[in-house]
Formats: structure tokens, C-alpha cells, sequence
């Protein structure tokens, strides 16, 4: 049977300005997705886009290519990854004024 | 007599009482270890303070950015607990089960711990502390027995074992009056474990990392600590008490095993755990 694992990476903060998730070591896995579910809002007028992010040793970051779109009108969205070895983040900024509280998953599979 | 976990390749580096209760090996996966957070009622927003931001474990190949994959002790993954890079965060890794007789249990872990590796330097003051709790119930008392390794703090190595057998008030969570908590990681009301200073291999860099070995035991019966040892060092566990409350209505026969680590700057402080093994008497 593949192992799994669901973290809960953030939950029931506010993001405000460059905001990134604590790095995750997810060397074993091959696949991740990311999901952020929108508990609250303030003055977000347009999706916001966040990174999938990489990184070599947990300090230094690069972006992988995918995007996860916050809609806040919609309340959960997601990101799949794969082949990103051993680290993942998210990485985004959210527009000046406006703010996010949100819970972030990442779930993880062989 | 020899034990019969001696030709075990896996078990022969502990010494477990007559009965494994569970063993977990990391290489396995996560093995039923999660992330901890604090009772609420109805809003997150009513978790206390402390509770609110306990950062969840992760399986780490102990890669480092000088010198690639560490690997654990006895295998490629441990359990790693991550703090944020902020002074006092902490991260737990929690595991939940119940017990079938009041009797001895011993916990055996294999572990190390380190600084994010952010500063070309020794860095041995930016690890805070790291530790090791059962929470138990029976039929008068919830209880609390807590040891930590207080490396440093306020920028000074103090490489100490504590226990704490003082504890901050319960607080009713919500309005229903069906939820209580209260804050049990906090930083103060330790106490230095006599004869509890101890220096163990950190190893000269931030990349470095030595595996050891832990042992605690309590009796489940008289509600005491009955050993504790790290490494070569055996300490007299007399003057250990753990915390204490009147049973709560929910907890019986809980016997929940969790470890920690504590940011003493604003750096990442990592704990890895290899292996636990909690093995019983009954």
C-alpha cells in the first residue's frame, strides 16, 4: 500500500503582504498537492496567485512552475506538483490593504 | 538471560520491557505520529495562545545543503519537528493510544537535534530545547509527566535536563462548559533534573548531527517516574514529580506519548527522532 500523509501547514492565520509557508521535507513522496481553504477575508478584489516553490536545502528557494489561484469567492482551490525532490513552499504576495486567513494543507503520496 | 530482542537487527538497540506496545521506525512512514493542537469550541480563534501555531511533523532525510543527504540513524528518514524562525515557536509530534494495564511502560527513542543551518558558524545557542511527555489518565487523576534537554537560552548554552510538576490554571474554552485546556508546554515552572547537566555531541558545525539514545520510564500504578537515562547517563529520578490535575471526563486510560522543539532564537530549531519504541510490563 503507497504511504500518505496530510499536514496542515498553516492554519487559521492571516496572511498580509509576501507571506510563504514554512518549508516542508517531502523527499519520499512523489506527489503533493497543495490546498488553501479561505476562512476569512479582507478587501481581496482579484484572484491572488502563490508559488509552488522548491528548494535544494530548505533556505533557497526557486519556483517550480505551478500556480495555485486563490479565488476568494471560491473556498477551497489547489496546486498538484510533482517530481519537486526534497522540499515544498508556498510563495506569494498579497496585495497591500487586502488580507487572507486561511488554512493550508499539503498532501502528500509514494 | 539474554533478551530475545537481541538478535532482532531492528530491536537489539533498545531494551524493552516484556511487551512492545508500538514500535516506529520512520523509515516506515509516519506511523501514526501527528500534529497537535490546542481544544477549541465552535471558532478556532478560542485555542489558547500557546496552542495555536504548534508546527506538524514531517519525514526528513536529514539533507544538508554542504553535504546532501545525512540519513538517520538506522535507516534514510526520521521524524522531524520544525519551529518556525521565531524565538518560542514550537513544533510536536504527538502519538494517542490508551493503556490495558496499570503497570511499568519505558519509552526508547533514538533522536538528535539542530539549528537551521542559516549562519556559517557554531550556532549550538540557536537550538532552544527539545522534549519528551506522556499524558495519562486513570481513574483520579489526569497526569503529565515532562522532561526537557534545555540547551540554551537568552544566548547561553545550558545543556540541562528539566521536568516540570507545575502547572499553569485549567481554562474553560467556549461557552457549552464541555471544553477545558491549558497551556502545559509553556516556558516557565521548570525545574533543573538533579545531577541533569549533561553535554552531548553536538559536533562542531550546523550540518553535523550524532544520533542518541533516550530512555524514560513511569509506572502507570504508582504514577511516578521509575528511569531516565541519555546516552551514558543514568539519573536519579526520586525527586522527579510530574503534573497533576483531577481526571478529566473524557481521558480514561489515556496514555499519549509526544516530543517537541523549542526555538530559543529566531531560527528554526529541528528535532529528529529515528525510532520510538514504548514497551510495557503486563
Amino acid at each position: 500500500m503507497r504511504q500518505s500523509y496530510t499536514a496542515v501547514i498553516e492554519r487559521n492565520i492571516w496572511w498580509q503582504g509576501v507571506s510563504a509557508t514554512e518549508p516542508y521535507e517531502a523527499a519520499w513522496a512523489q506527489e503533493a498537492l497543495f490546498f488553501i481553504r479561505v476562512l476569512e477575508q479582507r478587501h481581496v478584489q482579484v484572484p491572488i496567485s502563490f508559488q509552488v516553490q522548491i528548494s535544494p536545502d530548505g533556505m533557497h528557494w526557486c519556483n517550480e512552475g505551478s500556480v495555485l489561484l486563490i479565488d476568494p469567492d471560491v473556498g477551497v482551490t489547489f496546486a498538484r506538483v510533482k517530481h519537486f525532490g526534497g522540499w515544498l513552499r508556498l510563495q506569494g504576495e498579497i496585495p497591500p490593504e487586502a488580507a487572507l486567513k486561511v488554512l493550508v494543507y499539503i498532501n502528500l503520496k509514494e | 538471560m539474554t533478551s530475545p530482542f537481541f538478535s532482532h537487527p531492528d530491536l537489539s538497540r533498545f531494551d524493552p520491557l516484556s511487551r512492545i506496545i508500538c514500535y516506529d521506525d520512520f523509515d516506515q512512514g509516519l506511523q501514526g505520529w501527528t500534529a497537535l493542537i490546542g481544544n477549541y469550541e465552535d471558532s478556532l480563534d478560542s485555542i489558547l495562545p500557546g496552542f495555536r501555531d504548534l508546527r506538524p511533523p514531517m519525514l526528513s532525510n536529514a539533507s544538508f545543503w554542504d553535504t546532501g543527504t545525512a540519513g538517520s540513524a538506522m535507516g534514510n528518514y526520521a521524524m522531524k519537528l520544525a519551529t518556525r524562525p521565531e524565538a518560542g515557536s514550537l513544533a510536536v509530534g504527538i502519538k494517542r493510544l490508551t493503556f490495558r494495564h496499570k503497570g511499568p511502560i519505558r519509552l526508547e527513542t533514538y533522536f538528535t537535534f539542530k539549528p537551521e543551518a542559516q549562519a556559517l558558524r557554531l550556532s549550538d545557542t540557536d537550538m532552544g530545547s527539545i522534549g519528551v511527555l506522556f499524558d495519562l489518565q486513570d481513574e483520579q487523576h489526569r497526569v503529565m509527566p515532562h522532561l526537557r534537554y534545555l540547551n540554551a537560552a537568552d544566548g547561553q548554552l545550558h545543556q540541562q535536563w528539566q521536568f516540570k510538576r507545575h502547572r499553569v490554571p485549567v481554562e474553560s474554552i467556549g461557552g457549552t462548559g464541555q471544553t477545558v485546556s491549558h497551556f502545559h508546554l509553556s516556558s516557565e515552572d521548570w525545574e533543573n533534573v538533579p545531577g541533569g547537566r549533561q553535554k552531548l555531541c553536538y559536533n562542531e558545525i550546523a550540518t553535523k548531527q550524532n544520533w542518541y539514545y533516550l530512555r524514560v520510564g513511569f509506572d502507570l500504578s504508582s504514577m511516578a517516574f521509575t528511569e531516565f537515562q541519555c546516552n551514558d547517563h543514568h539519573f536519579d529520578v526520586t525527586a522527579l514529580a510530574p503534573m497533576m490535575m483531577p481526571a478529566m471526563a473524557n481521558l480514561w486510560c489515556m496514555l499519549n506519548i509526544a516530543f517537541w522543539a523549542e526555538a530559543a532564537k529566531d531560527c528554526r530549531s529541528f528535532l529528529y527522532v529515528d525510532s520510538v519504541l514504548l514497551s510495557g510490563d503486563f
